[in-house]
């Protein structure tokens, strides 16, 4: 046996990276996340828990929570479901497929601060085309009926659309009624083509004789193979989409940033942007890392469940 | 249970026709095999007849009923796959549950929550779980019923496998190369288990194999298939004893049979290498022919033996209970495998010259464009 230390010296570089990389940055953020330091402001107090108790009392804080944990239990379903959907119905396909990939797709490889400009102007109150539409559909007799549900009885009038056709047209960025609404829509027609793809990947995975397996044992509807095939065998896909769509959606900012500010009244105020507002514009480092801990909190619980049913459930052999 | 008859067959896949307009019938309770080297055609037969790929032309008929427009699930077949194909999600039970489940229960009866409150569900349940539990008693895996499929051996999960196909009693049984991924000693102790279980149940099965030894063994019948047209249907003894075609005695028959150049003379008497052979051809062929002599009917002769195939050892191959000696006659002209008994082969070596004599009455001939031709003494 030899004692020599010089192992040591070889993981050296890459233990001290680590640890200054990504061990450091939590570790300060975590002592920041107990005082009240100001960037530029050469001292600052230790305030204890003060911050995380702020968290609970402050109105913004909890709307910050709401709209995020909206915004994810929005998006994540809908776009993994959506995502399985589109993927099932382009494996299907016998031609074409190439290019539904490409253009499901297209959203995620575009900026998302780019496409939030063209939203803006989409869904201008004014200007934007979609009101254009809605207001054009007032005058037309049947698309006012379907939409009004006048077909089916009911007085045009008291609808939502009737509403808006008689009032005015909604202000979907600017209204805190719409606002959240607006933004989750853009979350998911930028992540459901991402999931679509892993589930293009996984739904390529399952083995064919699966399938033929079922159908001799006598699975006679589409709904039955995919209860009985399709879905147990995407197990360990959808734990990876469902994770990673959770995470992505809890930072989402790029669309909150340039569309509504966390805005109005905070109704779209997620926790990234408040990181941001508070950490870098306002200067106060102190909540910002309050911020950024329990976000990392969150990150963490989504992992951990994730390691969690991969361990467990969704791991066959 | 099942009579299934096929007629006129034909499959291709744009240009490449892999099935040529088969026509053969499958008695009921037969145990026949399709054996062919890999991509004749035969797992897309298979499928034809299971409902999983429709043919291009042609009807398959399940018992006098013609099924060509009724979904695989529909055929009342079970089938057994090579990838085994078991649920991975679900128990060894819950596995052998499934046929069970998706054809003796009603919709209604399979909806989750509603079913709860139909009266004689748990009745029928209990039903369905002695079938699991006999099969699997048959086929010796009561002890696995609780583990999921990963946790399997090969072995393991083919009675698996079969035990699923089992479970609901088909009309006839598919098997698409069943034993291909099992290793070798656990091949030739499954292929006694599924001749067994054929003699119990006596059903009709059909079973593809790349393998001449499990079609041999098992099979009631025999379909040797090559380009997508079946060569040969017949037993495994009259198959092997009398080909119809050179192709069939090269693919059955292991090692490979030797070939070597004959002619015959106008009274059909055959000469091969100067050597002339004791039975003469049926009807005398005045074309030059070839000459058929398995490696097992052939012998090594003492070294001062006269009238005998002379040749040049090249390679020594020891199995144990027999020894096969790789020759080279006329020269390195022609190639012949000798089986000799461990015994006699002691005292050869690489490089020896060997005498070699044949068994007159196990020698087939082939036309050049290897159709068999007849001997006197053959029918």
């Amino acid at each position: 046996m030899s004692h020599s230390r010089s192992h040591f010296w070889f993981v050296a570089p890459a233990v001290l990276l680590m640890f200054v990389i990504l061990i450091l940055p939590i570790f300060v953020a975590g002592i920041f996340s107990f005082t009240d330091y100001n960037l530029g402001s050469t001292d600052f107090r230790w305030i204890g828990w003060k911050n995380y108790e702020a968290l609970g009392k402050y109105s913004s804080y909890r709307k910050m929570f709401t709209a995020s944990l909206t915004y994810v239990v929005i998006v994540v379903p809908v776009s993994v479901l959506l995502g399985l959907g589109s993927a099932m119905l382009i494996s299907s396909l016998r031609f074409g497929g190439e290019f539904y990939k490409a253009i499901f797709f297209l959203p995620v490889m575009a900026t998302l601060l780019a496409m939030a400009i063209v939203w803006e102007f989409t869904l201008d109150p004014i200007v934007g085309i979609v009101n254009r539409f809605l207001e054009d559909g007032c005058s037309v007799g049947w698309f006012y009926q379907f939409f009004t549900g006048g077909w089916l009885g009911f007085n045009p009038a008291d609808s939502w659309y009737g509403n808006i056709c008689s009032e005015r047209m909604p202000n979907w960025l600017g209204n805190k009624k719409y606002a959240l609404g607006s933004i989750s829509f853009i979350g998911i027609w930028q992540a459901f083509g991402f999931n679509m793809v892993l589930y293009l990947a996984g739904l390529m995975a399952v083995p064919r004789d699966l399938y033929a397996a079922a159908e001799i044992d006598g699975a006679k509807s589409t709904w039955e193979t995919f209860k009985l095939v399709t879905w147990p065998m995407l197990g360990p896909t959808h734990v990876f989409v469902i994770t990673i769509t959770s995470i992505r959606s809890f930072q989402v900012f790029d669309t909150v940033e340039a569309l509504t500010r966390g805005g109005p009244s905070k109704s779209t105020y997620m926790m990234v942007y408040a990181m941001y507002e508070k950490g870098v514009k306002q200067n106060l480092v102190g909540m910002g890392s309050t911020l950024t801990i329990v976000f990392l909190g969150f990150v963490l619980l989504i992992t951990l469940t994730q390691v969690y049913f991969i361990n467990r459930k969704v791991h066959y052999s | 249970m099942a009579e299934i008859q096929l007629k006129n067959i034909s499959k291709s896949y744009g240009d490449t026709k892999v099935i040529k307009d088969l026509d053969f019938s499958i008695v009921d309770g037969e145990f026949i095999t399709v054996v062919g080297p890999s991509g004749c055609g035969k797992s897309t037969l298979l499928r034809i007849i299971a409902g999983l790929e429709s043919q291009s032309s042609g009807d398959v008929f399940i018992n006098g009923r013609e099924v060509n427009k009724v979904r695989a699930s529909e055929r009342d077949l079970a089938m057994v796959f090579q990838s085994y194909a078991l649920y991975p999600h679900l128990s060894v039970q819950q596995n052998l549950m499934v046929p069970l489940k998706l054809r003796r229960l009603s919709s209604l009866e399979r909806f989750p929550l509603l079913n709860w409150f139909l009266p004689n569900r748990r009745a029928r349940l209990n039903d369905l779980n002695e079938k699991v539990l006999e099969a699997a008693e048959t086929l010796q895996i009561t002890h696995l019923l609780g583990r999921k499929p990963g946790q399997l051996s090969g072995g393991q999960q083919q009675r698996v496998a079969v035990g699923r196909a089992m479970v609901r009693e088909p009309v006839a049984f598919l098997m698409d190369e069943p034993l291909s991924n099992l290793d070798a000693a656990l091949r030739v102790h499954m292929r006694a288990e599924i001749s067994e279980l054929h003699r119990k149940l006596k059903t009709t099965f059909v079973y593809v194999t790349h393998d001449q030894a499990e079609a041999l063994t098992m099979s009631d019948r025999m379909a040797v298939m090559m380009d997508g047209e079946i060569l040969q249907l017949d037993t495994p003894t009259e198959i092997y004893n009398n080909p119809l075609n050179l192709q069939v005695a090269e693919f059955i028959g292991s090692p490979k049979i030797n070939v070597l150049p004959a002619e015959s003379d106008d009274y059909g008497q055959i000469t091969c290498m100067g050597l002339s052979m004791s039975l003469p051809l049926k009807t005398p062929n005045k074309e030059s022919i070839l000459l058929g002599l398995r490696p097992e009917h052939t012998e090594l002769l003492a070294p001062k033996s006269k009238n005998c195939f002379v040749g040049e050892i090249k390679y020594k191959e020891n199995l144990g209970p027999d020894i096969y000696l790789h020759l080279i006659l006329n020269e390195g002209q022609h190639k012949m495998i000798v089986r000799s008994e461990p015994g006699k082969a002691l005292d050869v070596n690489i490089g020896d010259t060997v005498k070699i004599g044949w068994k007159e009455d196990k020698i087939m001939a082939f036309e050049k464009n290897g159709k068999s031709l007849p001997l006197k003494n053959q029918s």
